[in-house]
Parts: structure tokens; sequence; C-alpha cells
């Protein structure tokens, strides 16, 4: 256990999907542990909740949301929080985590995860949220590194700097995707490594891989087909500088199988050097 | 009397991934600018970027990109082989493909019918028309059967068949995410005095709706879910109840009598009153005929989890 939090190293899991719900309740196959995706089972009484509680009875679970919305000026929406405390309390689940982003403004909601422009307004602004989060949670709040397409003029730090000093002043903890910093380094020209260098790992509590699509001018995190090999390469130096860290394989387009897309996700044993 | 199985399939699932556009899109009317503030361009609050860069992502793709390229290379930085505007209408894209693939997850049979270009067209103008406001997508598609009968829909199909098709396909939605009571069994009815079944009321499943339409909608959904290519059917009354027990969803057609019967008893009729509807509405029947058959659909309207419990006469 090496992140400050400690929260502990799950293994290899992948994400909950509804294509594999039948599988899943079927076999009981051996799985580390499962990310759910909570706005899939928030704002819901219905089926979706049958399917995480009987997920949630035999799995270690933890959740990740893409609506939190933690940058937007709009009000933090405590009802929204309410829910996904509820989720979290239901579900056991060890973290809660959602993405360094904004999803929409002045009550229109686009949810898309759209860039921050990274100044020390929006760092003052993003902390205050996370702190006001956190309490509310009565825990961590994990924050991603998002793939982004696009970048402020104006901004007066990269991303790595940004997420560093937010983890630090808001005392949060990080979901470093390695994907989405391949994607964003080629998008923006920058070296992943040197992102890698900048994260602070005892905050990092998970990482995630995913399959991205290339169209030559720039890179899509679409989170289909096979992992490329330089993202696993950057897994497997996330995970030594963490020291051993949960990691999820997120398959959300075209999604094969539960066997293909599980066996891609053990493939992370290779680069993280543990037992296959 | 027969039900179908809802394949599981139509929760669309959120995921952090960028969705891809794949269809060109056609000229929407409507637009969907952010309320509030002006987005200013020259407002580099964060506020101000926010509302600047919601407005840009939020307008029409067949419309021009509300800033220019100047402004947007004042704004944003171009990337090492796109430019700022480029790079900007990649977030426009993934707008509208994301509310797109929601809609077409809810819709899949309304999809089939109007065929992929009409479809997306459609969903073109329903997100002009209708941005979303709340931080789930589960329940964003629920305007889609109001829209197609109203004039700002596109009409390639008879609205009433697309509008009856979308109700029935939105009522699985609403059935997913409703909560299930647990069900009535007939074993549970057993322990109601004989005396007391006149005036007894049964409670609904809070899972179930109950739909009457103009086309016979349901029969063209199975078929499509069957692998056919039907035709769009001539207008001719039906109804259907669509519900869920446990995880499974199903859809049961109904004849106008047992709609009518089973409308009573969810609206909190009795039982004498509800049934008496129903065998009302036989002709030619004896009366031991009816009152058989009536009971039949009774007793499989209560297996089939369309009920979660009794209230007694002298309860109510």
């Amino acid at each position: 256990m090496s992140n400050r939090f400690g929260l502990p190293d799950l293994g290899v899991g992948i994400g909950l999907r509804t294509v594999h719900y039948g599988h899943i309740v079927d076999a009981w196959p051996q799985v580390d542990w499962f990310e759910i995706l909570s706005d899939n089972y928030m704002h819901t009484a219905g089926r979706p909740l049958h399917f995480a509680d009987a997920v949630a009875a035999r799995y270690p679970v933890a959740l990740h949301g893409v609506a939190l919305s933690i940058g937007s000026t709009d009000p933090i929406d405590r009802a929204y929080l309410a829910e996904l405390r509820a989720l979290r309390d239901r579900t056991r689940a060890r973290w809660v985590s959602d993405h360094l982003c904004w999803t929409g403004v002045a009550g229109r909601n686009t949810h898309d995860l759209l860039p921050l422009p990274y100044t020390e307004e929006t760092l003052r602004h993003v902390v205050d949220r996370v702190r006001f989060v956190q309490d509310f949670l009565g825990a961590p709040l994990a924050l991603e590194n998002p793939s982004t397409y696009v970048e402020f003029a104006g901004a007066s730090m990269r991303e790595w700097e940004f997420l560093a000093r937010l983890a630090e002043e808001a005392d949060c903890a990080i979901l470093l995707d390695v994907n989405n910093v391949f994607v964003s380094a080629r998008n923006h020209g920058f070296d992943p490594r040197a992102y890698l260098d900048a994260v602070p790992y005892d905050r990092v509590v998970q990482l995630h891989v995913a399959g991205h699509t290339d169209h030559g001018t720039h890179i899509i995190d679409s989170h289909i087909g096979p992992v490329d090999d330089d993202v696993w390469k950057l897994l497997g130096e996330a995970w030594r500088r963490a020291g051993g860290v949960s990691v999820l394989l997120e398959w959300d387009a075209e999604i094969p199988s539960f066997e293909e897309t599980h066996a891609e996700a053990l493939r992370a044993r290779r680069f993280i050097g543990a037992a296959a | 009397m027969s039900r179908q199985i809802v394949e599981q399939g139509v929760l669309h699932e959120r995921a952090s991934a960028t969705p891809e556009a794949s269809r060109r899109p056609g000229r929407v009317g409507a637009t969907a600018p952010v309320r509030g503030d002006h987005a200013a361009p020259g407002d580099a609050s964060l506020r101000g970027r926010q509302q600047w860069f919601a407005t840009a992502v939020m307008t029409p793709e067949s419309e021009p990109s509300p800033a220019g390229v100047d402004e947007v290379d004042r704004i944003l930085t171009r990337g090492p082989r796109l430019c700022a505007m480029d790079r900007l209408e990649i977030y426009r894209r993934g707008y509208h493909a994301r509310l797109v693939e929601c809609l077409a997850d809810d819709y899949p049979v309304l999809r089939h019918a109007l065929g992929e270009d009409d479809f997306d067209g459609l969903c073109r103008v329903y997100i002009a028309t209708h941005p979303s406001d709340g931080p789930s997508l589960n329940y964003y598609g629920r305007r889609m059967a109001a829209l197609l009968r109203s004039a700002a829909a596109p009409a390639p199909l008879p609205r009433g068949f697309a509008a009856d098709l979308a109700a029935l396909e939105w009522a699985v939605v609403e059935v997913i995410h409703a909560p299930s009571s647990g069900p009535l069994t007939l074993e549970g009815l057993g322990h109601v005095p004989a005396e007391a079944w006149p005036g007894a009321r049964l409670v609904a499943n809070t899972a179930a709706r109950l739909l009457r339409f103009e086309y016979p909608v349901n029969r063209y959904f199975q078929a499509v879910r069957n692998g056919e290519a039907p035709r769009v059917p001539e207008a001719a009354a039906s109804a259907t109840v669509v519900y869920r027990s446990g995880p499974t969803l199903w859809r049961m057609d109904l004849t106008p009598p047992m709609h009518d019967a089973l409308a009573g008893l969810v609206a909190g009729e009795t039982l004498e009153e509800a049934l008496s509807r129903a065998e009302a509405g036989f002709v030619g029947l004896s009366e031991e005929e009816v009152g058989r058959r009536v009971m039949g659909w009774f007793e499989e309207w209560v297996s089939s989890g369309l009920f979660s419990g009794v209230l007694p006469a002298r309860d109510r």
C-alpha cells in the first residue's frame, strides 16, 4: 500500500459494461475488481442497480464518474453529490473518481469532458470545489487527467503542473490515465514522459489504460480496440513509480466478449512485472 | 395472450471515451445558445471562457462556427498538425455524436424505421430543440414522441406511427429505470377472503407502463427485433403494456377489452368494477365463457408480475 490515502492495490480490473452483464451473472468470472461508471447507476431506481448490487456483492468495486463537472463555474450540484455518496455507500466502493474537466455551464450540459484553461484562477476555483466535494463525501476524491484536443492560449501552466498543484493544494487523489497522457501528448506535441515525471505518485490511487484512434493529424480517446504498446509501456513506468497500484482497462466502443476484454486487461501484468 | 422479452441493451452507457461523428449533418433550423450572459470573446475569466466554449460546441454542425478563425486563434492554441479551429471542432463533433448515440440507444427501432440519415437528422433537430440541462442522460430522450407529433420534426414517416413507436421505446427506457415493486403472487391472492374480492383493489407494479396507440407498433417493434424488415403498418388501434419483473423487461399486447380492464385496475378500480367493464366489451359470448376469459387474463397478469399487492375493501 504505497499511496498516502491507504487505498488498496486491487490488481487488474475492467470496467463493468452492460453487454457483459449476462456473462458476469452467469459465470461469476475471476476478476480482480470492477470499475462502475457511477453515472450509469445514478438517476435510476431500476435495473442498473440490480446489476450493480450483484457485482458489488462479489467483487471489489470503485466508482468512476463523468458528470461531476468539477471545473464548471456553475454551482456544485449537491443533489448529484448526495446520490453519488449514496451509490458509494450502497456498493461499498473503495474510492470515487471523476475527471479534471467541466461538462457544462449556465445550466446546460454537454456531457463531454471539456478542457480547462490552466491558470491560477482556475486552480483556485477547482481547489475550492474539490475540498467541498471531499468534505461532502467524507473521503478523498480521485481526479483523472482527461484526453484533450485543444489548449487555451492564456494558460499559465501545463496540465501536469496544474494536476500536481491541485492534488497538493486540495489534498486529493489522482487517477492517472496513461492513455490520456499519450493522446494529449500527441495532440499537443509534448513528451509523455515529461508528464509522468511531474506526477506526485504518492497521490496516485489508480491507473487507466484504453485503446485510442489515430487519425494522423490527431488522436481520439475512443476507448476502442486493444491498448497500444506505447501506452502499455507508459503504464509499466507509472505503475513502478507508484510502487504498485490498481490498474483498470476501459473498453467502450465495439466492445468484444467479456473473455476478450478481460484478456486484454490482463496483458497489463506483462508490463507491470506482476505474475501472469 | 403472449408476451415478448425486451433484449437488454437499451441502457445507454456513459463513458469517458470521445465518440466520433460518422455522418454529415443536415440543416437544422433551431440553435441552442448557452443561456445567461453572452459568451463575449473578450471575457477572459474562467466563466467567460466556458460560456464561449460551450456556445461553440453546442452550435449545430450545419451552421458556421459562431467564433471566427481569428477569435479562435486568440483564445485557443494550434496543435502540431491542426489549427485551433479544427481542434475546437473536434469537441463540436463529439458533443453532437454523443447525444445522437444516446438517442440511438433509446430508439433503435425508430432508427430502423427512419433509416440512418433521417434518424440522424431527427436527432439533430432534437438536440438543437432540447439541449441537455442535467447531469444524467438517462432521461435525455424523453421528449422524442412529443417532438415527432409536432411540426418541428421532419416527417418522412406518418407522424402518428413515428410518435407511437417513440412512445413505446420510451416506455421501455422508463421501465428500465423505474423502481420495481415485488410481485403479487397467486398464492398471495389466496389470503384474500372470498367476500372481500369484489371490493378489493390491486396495486400496480411501479415498473409498468400501459399504452394505447393509433398504430400496431408493438408488432412492428417485434418484427424488427426478429431481424425482419417490416413495412410501415396501416393505422389500427392497439394497446401494449411494458413492464419489468426483476431485471427482465416484457412487452405484452392487449386487446381493447383487456386494455380497459387493466387500465381500470391500474387506476384503482375495484376488481368488480374493472372486470365488469371488461365483460361488457364482449359480444355474442356466453356469460360463462366471458367470465372464464376474463379470469384467465387476470391470472396471467398476476403471474406475470403486473401487480405488487392487493388492498382489501376495508382498507379503502
